[in-house]
């Protein structure tokens, strides 16, 4: 026995002794939706942050946006969360009601973090339930109106025109030469959130809701289903095959110059910048003499309840939605708005509209089951550019959402 | 068997059956267990259901559709990949001299990934860029714009198409190493005989053939039925779940909703599915297996 513990006198003797104890290792997940080299960017800000905190090494895993959402929850449910991760803003209220994710009002607090610094949307799209599961990483809006501006010239159409209800129809319909394969206006319901955020901003801009505050479905109301019966008018001006078109199949028609107007949000600029088209942007589309309401998309940085490291991926949280960081790690819009400031007046055409749109913009509904409401508002989409009379069709997705519970 | 064969059986055959068992039927008894249990990613504390799960399953109608375009998408792909197979085997069957590389060209489809092969089909549908319209407008046949995807009408017989066309060379390499098994002599004794080419493959070369044909069946029925990326790729399930089946409805419960239990009762009917025809393709395997012996 006292040989033993002689021996490990002798080892422990022997053994270096380091400053401090064994390195944190903090696994940080991310999904890439542009090719703009993001892995790489976010690797160099990772080296500043291990530089400012010598004692955490930030393991970055960048996945492509398609695979994001069925690689983090199979990591979730089967017990490997990383220690953060960047989660779609649809997807905070079911993450907080699943229990997997931390909430960070103590934390928020005592940082000093607050709504102020963020966009007032993308700061409600981490609220749920009366408490704080995220904070605001980066943002977009749905949907700006890029229009080719020597079609609206040959067609002696105002692009301003376009942000009102009845300039956009009319617009539509001076653009639109089926027989020549020219359309006005890009839209698209294919099983996609796409076709839901573009559907939202349209009824939101109307003053319509998708839920009510008591949770109940709020697609019956007037104002929505006006909204939904525009939408409608404005299918004849559309390429065909709504039912199945994304947002990416009207680019390709955009690009073409086949199609005058599509709908995107702001992330759509880097590929327009590379083309030869004259274009430009409309900020939404409302009523005459109301404001366009856009649909806020973004995401927001959480930690998991599983995290050993919970400390250590709170710093690098406010790390990354620094003012001077934020801009550099992120592929949409920072969500930091002096960061937002600073990367819109470098990298996008028109970033005073931008800001603007961003500031009116709306979250969609925070419900945990968001992810079945889309999936009717979907259906509701396919079934209002198929024909169906918009009230009807809104009663329907009503009676689904309301099922739900 | 004497015992101790018996037992040397075991030892061979367990390091074998233990992954088996924890790979394929931990997860398929997994599945079957948590049909019984309401349980989604936001209801982390599964609830004992019994069958509620499968009476509401009954008693909503969008489980009527996902059987019936089931059993359309899977009855026409596979009929179709089966005949479209079996002709070009027979084409492919003559020794002529570019048989060699008709055979390479003819397996393209089924050598490219599922997904590319999906795109290139979105591509050829797209109503206003695609081939087939604009193929049409040349010959005459339509004034274009036609959108096969995004019209309930035509979303499903489009997809079937494409599967056809992405499948079929499975069936026509089955068909040929089988047609290349067929005897000659008898086949050559049919012809002295005075049987003509349609009475020597009726006679002759389809009965034997029977056992890779039921096989073959039962085979492309199972794939078929579990085929995912073409349909998702294409549609989604959609317009209005026009095209939804078993594969790409459980998908989107799962990771699309996060409805893990609603999932694993669509899980369940697939798993149900698929071992009927397993059990057909043992059957049809044991009954081919038999008749060998006996002419053997």
């Amino acid at each position: 026995m006292r040989k033993m513990a002689l021996i490990a006198a002798v080892l422990g003797l022997a053994m270096p002794t380091y400053s401090h104890a064994e390195d944190v290792v903090l696994k940080f997940w991310d999904n890439q939706q542009t090719e703009s080299g993001l892995s790489q960017y976010q690797q160099e800000a990772v080296k500043s942050f291990e530089a400012e905190n010598p004692d955490i090494k930030v393991e970055v895993t960048t996945v492509p946006y398609p695979e994001y959402q069925q690689r983090l929850l199979t990591a979730v449910q089967g017990g490997n969360a990383p220690d953060v991760s960047t989660i779609d803003q649809i997807w905070v209220a079911a993450f907080a009601a699943a229990g997997v994710i931390e909430p960070l009002d103590e934390l928020a607090a005592s940082a000093k973090i607050s709504a102020d610094t963020f966009f007032p949307g993308a700061w409600a799209s981490a609220n749920y339930d009366g408490r704080l599961w995220g904070i605001p990483f980066n943002v977009d809006v749905w949907q700006f109106s890029f229009y080719n501006e020597d079609l609206l010239k040959a067609a002696a159409i105002d692009p301003a025109s376009l942000a009102t209800f009845e300039g956009l129809k009319a617009a539509g319909e001076k653009l639109t030469d089926e027989a020549a394969g020219k359309y006005g206006i890009g839209l698209f319901a294919h099983k996609g959130e796409d076709t839901v955020v573009v559907m939202d901003s349209f009824i939101f801009s109307n003053g319509g809701k998708v839920l009510n505050e008591d949770g109940s479905c709020g697609l019956t109301s007037d104002a929505s289903v006006e909204a939904l019966a525009y939408l409608q008018s404005l299918a004849p001006y559309a390429p065909k095959g709504i039912a199945n078109a994304s947002s990416g199949d009207m680019r390709e028609l955009f690009l073409n110059g086949s199609l005058a107007v599509e709908f995107w949000p702001a992330l759509e600029q880097p590929t327009l910048q590379k083309s030869a088209l004259n274009w430009d942007f409309v900020v939404g589309t409302a009523p005459e003499g109301k404001t366009p309401i856009g649909t806020f998309g973004g995401w927001n940085l959480v930690v998991y309840s599983d995290s050993p490291h919970k400390e250590a991926a709170w710093k690098f949280i406010q790390f990354l939605t620094r003012e001077d960081v934020n801009g550099k790690v992120v592929d949409l819009i920072p969500a930091n708005v002096e960061a937002a400031d600073a990367f819109l007046r470098a990298n996008r055409t028109g970033p005073e509209r931008i800001l603007e749109h961003l500031d009116n913009a709306a979250p969609r509904p925070l419900s945990p089951r968001y992810l079945e409401v889309s999936d009717i508002q979907v259906t509701l989409a396919q079934d209002v550019f198929a024909g169906m009379d918009p009230k009807e069709a809104a009663e329907k997705a009503c009676a689904a959402i309301d099922a739900l519970g | 068997m004497h015992k101790r064969n018996r037992w040397l059986a075991w030892v061979f055959l367990v390091p074998a059956m233990i992954p088996v068992a924890i790979l394929m039927y931990y997860p398929m008894v997994g599945t079957a267990i948590e049909s019984f249990y309401s349980t989604s990613f936001i209801n982390p504390n599964p609830q004992f259901v019994g069958l509620e799960l499968y009476r509401e399953l009954f008693a909503s109608g969008e489980f009527g559709t996902i059987v019936w375009n089931s059993c359309i998408w899977t009855v026409f792909v596979v009929l179709f990949q089966n005949l479209f197979g079996f002709a070009v085997a027979l084409l492919l069957d003559r020794e002529l001299p570019t048989s060699g590389l008709m055979r390479s060209l003819v397996l393209l489809p089924w050598v490219l990934p599922g997904v590319v092969a999906a795109i290139l089909w979105r591509f050829m549908y797209d109503p206003q860029l695609g081939l087939i319209n604009s193929f049409l407008v040349r010959i005459g046949l339509s004034g274009g714009g036609q959108a096969w995807l995004a019209e309930p009408a035509t979303a499903m017989g489009a997809a079937i198409v494409a599967a056809i066309w992405k499948g079929f060379p499975f069936s026509t390499i089955v068909y040929l190493a089988a047609l290349q098994n067929v005897d000659r002599e008898q086949v050559e004794a049919a012809t002295i005989d005075g049987a003509g080419a349609w009475r020597r493959l009726i006679h002759v070369v389809i009965p034997s053939m029977r056992e890779v044909i039921v096989i073959n069946l039962v085979l492309t029925t199972m794939l078929t039925f579990n085929y995912f990326d073409m349909i998702w790729v294409l549609t989604r399930g959609g317009p209005q779940n026009a095209t939804h089946i078993f594969p790409t409805k459980i998908y989107e419960l799962g990771f699309g909703q996060f409805r893990f239990g609603e999932a694993a009762t669509y899980g369940v009917f697939s798993i149900l599915v698929l071992a009927v025809l397993l059990a057909l393709y043992f059957l049809a395997r044991s009954a081919g297996g038999r008749r060998s012996m006996a002419r053997g």
